[in-house]
């Protein structure tokens, strides 16, 4: 029988058992999206890697307090002055990059009053990487981190080009939306108890198109401000030691030298904590193979349900083409009668399957298309964004 | 040299998984061109050597022969080869595919058989109106009487112009006058020269056919 003949054979017994074979089609369309799903996350997943190393630099460290670390009372910490001395030592490293946040810090800008702010000192080194945004205004400079000028630069959160449903009724930030209606660049902003200049805004890029929108807790809104003046105007009083920091961010600007780096960084602060390793140093590849890790075990765990899904869809399948051939037996017993081989009886049954398959896997093409989306947006977004960090570097 | 017989049988058993033996050395044979009728109570064979005679099962003893050649060394692509060229069958439910309208059933055969579409669908209708069903080409077996649907069986039997015409009970399920007919047909076809062997109970057509093969307990009495 001819291949034509074949397929609308298999096309009329798929009509004319139309709940069976959408059933069959629908758990056969559940398994092949949870795999497709699985293997376009794990591409994803594997560009977002890139794209983010892109994004931090080549050589980046990150130095942090150690958790958990009972200290002996000989180091003051993680500490602005680390940084400096970092920098003081090794002039070569493209950035030196402390931070430090405060949480619930209040803010009153015209009608807008909020306790929920996220304050992060930075140094103007910030913005040598990571740097996605537009900018308004001016960044913070050195002379603001020197005279510890009570100037902030703002960050509007980015928009959503398309708002997935689930982000329905995802809060919008306070001060994001107070300032998309009000200019507030050169007014003034009232932190804590101090009154600051607004030199700058910066806009993040559309949340579509920012793959690390989802990593930083903006709070009701960030502002940005020179370190040394949240270390003496906006930290709390109970903190005992102001200039530590959160974060000390380091680029050697090569991949080839962070190990190098690290083990002499390592070796300074050692000494300027007195012996207490009460920090650790992080090569930012470690960092994002370990989040990679966790990444992919998720990924073989939603691999392992879409497996159990084909493979319960295909049991369930084999079964009912098993109930249908034995429904069928005399239709066999008449077609065999007629002149059909065996051959031709196995290719009916195998034709119905095929395209019951075929039907399935377009339906489960579909949904899985729709579902990686998102992340298929994302990803060429974070690479247009990566091309924009390097052209508006300021 | 006289023209072999279309059917030789010597000896022909069968005797099913358990011991059961439907048939237990039947001989006889068929010429070409006759008109052969097999009686006999239920259960005494009938339908198993039909079967036989029409290679859709194998016996377990005897020989069987089909215009001369011995079945018994064949394959299966062989036997649906030889049974799709020589033999038609006829049933006594008919036996339609339900979803294929009348033509589609007709052609049927020729489409197993590797015919082209146009010239199967040409050849179907031309054979529906040879059973005087030319205007239900259309009608699937739904939309047919009982008659017609028989009409139909024997038109698809006649599909790949089979020398062989084997009928299990054509009439059983059919009114007197639709038996008629059917009967008449029957008749015309062994007229042309096709060999009818059909199963039946009914008396009348025992007597229209040019002879009778009584089977009891499987041996033909």
């Amino acid at each position: 029988m001819k291949i034509a003949e074949l397929g609308r054979s298999a096309l009329q017994e798929i009509g004319a058992h139309r709940t069976r074979s959408a059933m069959t089609a629908l758990s056969l369309s559940i398994g092949i999206a949870a795999m497709l799903f699985t293997f376009s996350q794990t591409a994803g997943m594997m560009k977002r890697y890139d794209d983010a190393l892109r994004l931090a630099g080549p050589g980046r460290l990150v130095i942090s307090p150690r958790r958990g670390y009972a200290g002996k009372g000989l180091s003051p910490g993680l500490t602005f002055s680390d940084a400096r001395e970092i920098r003081l030592r090794y002039p070569e490293l493209y950035m030196v990059s402390p931070r430090n946040s405060h949480y619930g810090l209040d803010g009153r800008l015209d009608s807008f009053k909020n306790g929920d702010l996220v304050g992060r000192g930075i140094t103007p080194e910030w913005a040598k990487r990571d740097w996605v945004y537009t900018m308004r205004g001016r960044m913070l400079n050195e002379r603001d981190l020197a005279e510890s000028a009570r100037v902030c630069v703002l960050v509007e959160a980015g928009s959503w080009i398309k708002k997935p449903f689930w982000a329905k009724y995802w809060p919008e930030q306070a001060l994001t939306k107070h300032i998309s209606r009000r200019d507030p660049l050169g007014r003034r902003i009232l932190l804590g108890e101090h009154l600051f200049t607004v030199v700058g805004v910066l806009k993040e890029p559309p949340k579509d198109l920012d793959p690390r929108w989802f990593r930083t807790w903006g709070g009701s809104g960030q502002v940005l401000v020179p370190l040394t003046t949240l270390q003496r105007s906006l930290m709390p009083r109970y903190q005992k030691n102001p200039d530590v920091v959160e974060e000390i961010a380091v680029d050697t600007g090569d991949a080839e030298t962070a190990a190098a780096y690290l083990r002499r960084i390592k070796v300074l602060l050692l000494a300027r904590h007195r012996g207490e390793e009460d920090f650790e140093i992080k090569d930012y590849r470690e960092i994002m193979q370990s989040a990679l890790k966790q990444m992919k075990e998720f990924v073989v765990s939603i691999m392992i349900i879409g497996l159990v899904a084909i493979l319960a869809s295909g049991i369930g399948i084999m079964n009912v083409t098993l109930a249908t051939i034995f429904s069928r037996v005399k239709e066999i017993g008449i077609r065999r009668a007629l002149g059909a081989t065996r051959a031709d009886i196995i290719w009916q049954f195998t034709s119905e399957a095929m395209m019951l398959g075929v039907l399935g896997g377009a339906g489960a093409r579909r949904s899985a298309s729709s579902a990686s989306g998102r992340s298929r947006r994302a990803r060429s977004a974070c690479s247009r964004s990566a091309r924009y960090t390097w052209a508006a570097r300021c | 040299m006289s023209a072999p017989a279309a059917i030789t049988v010597e000896n022909l058993a069968r005797t099913y998984q358990g011991g059961y033996q439907a048939l237990k050395g039947v001989t006889f044979s068929v010429a070409a061109g006759e008109f052969a009728a097999i009686m006999g109570p239920s259960g005494c064979g009938k339908s198993t050597l039909l079967n036989i005679l029409g290679l859709l099962d194998r016996p377990t003893g005897g020989t069987y022969r089909l215009e001369g050649a011995l079945t018994a060394g064949l394959g299966d692509a062989e036997l649906t080869a030889l049974r799709r060229a020589r033999i038609g069958f006829v049933f006594q439910a008919f036996n339609l595919l339900p979803r294929l309208s009348a033509l589609e059933n007709v052609a049927l055969p020729m489409a197993y058989a590797g015919a082209a579409v146009a010239p199967r669908l040409e050849r179907a209708r031309a054979l529906l109106d040879r059973v005087g069903l030319g205007r239900k080409g259309e009608h699937t077996p739904l939309q047919l009487s009982g008659g017609e649907r028989q009409r139909v069986g024997i038109a698809r039997a006649l599909a790949n112009k089979p020398a062989l015409l084997l009928a299990d009970e054509p009439t059983g399920n059919l009114d007197s006058t639709s038996s008629a007919e059917i009967l008449a047909l029957f008749k015309e076809l062994n007229a042309e020269g096709t060999t009818i062997v059909l199963v039946t109970h009914d008396p009348a057509i025992g007597a229209s056919a040019q002879r009778v093969l009584r089977v009891k307990d499987g041996l033909l009495a």
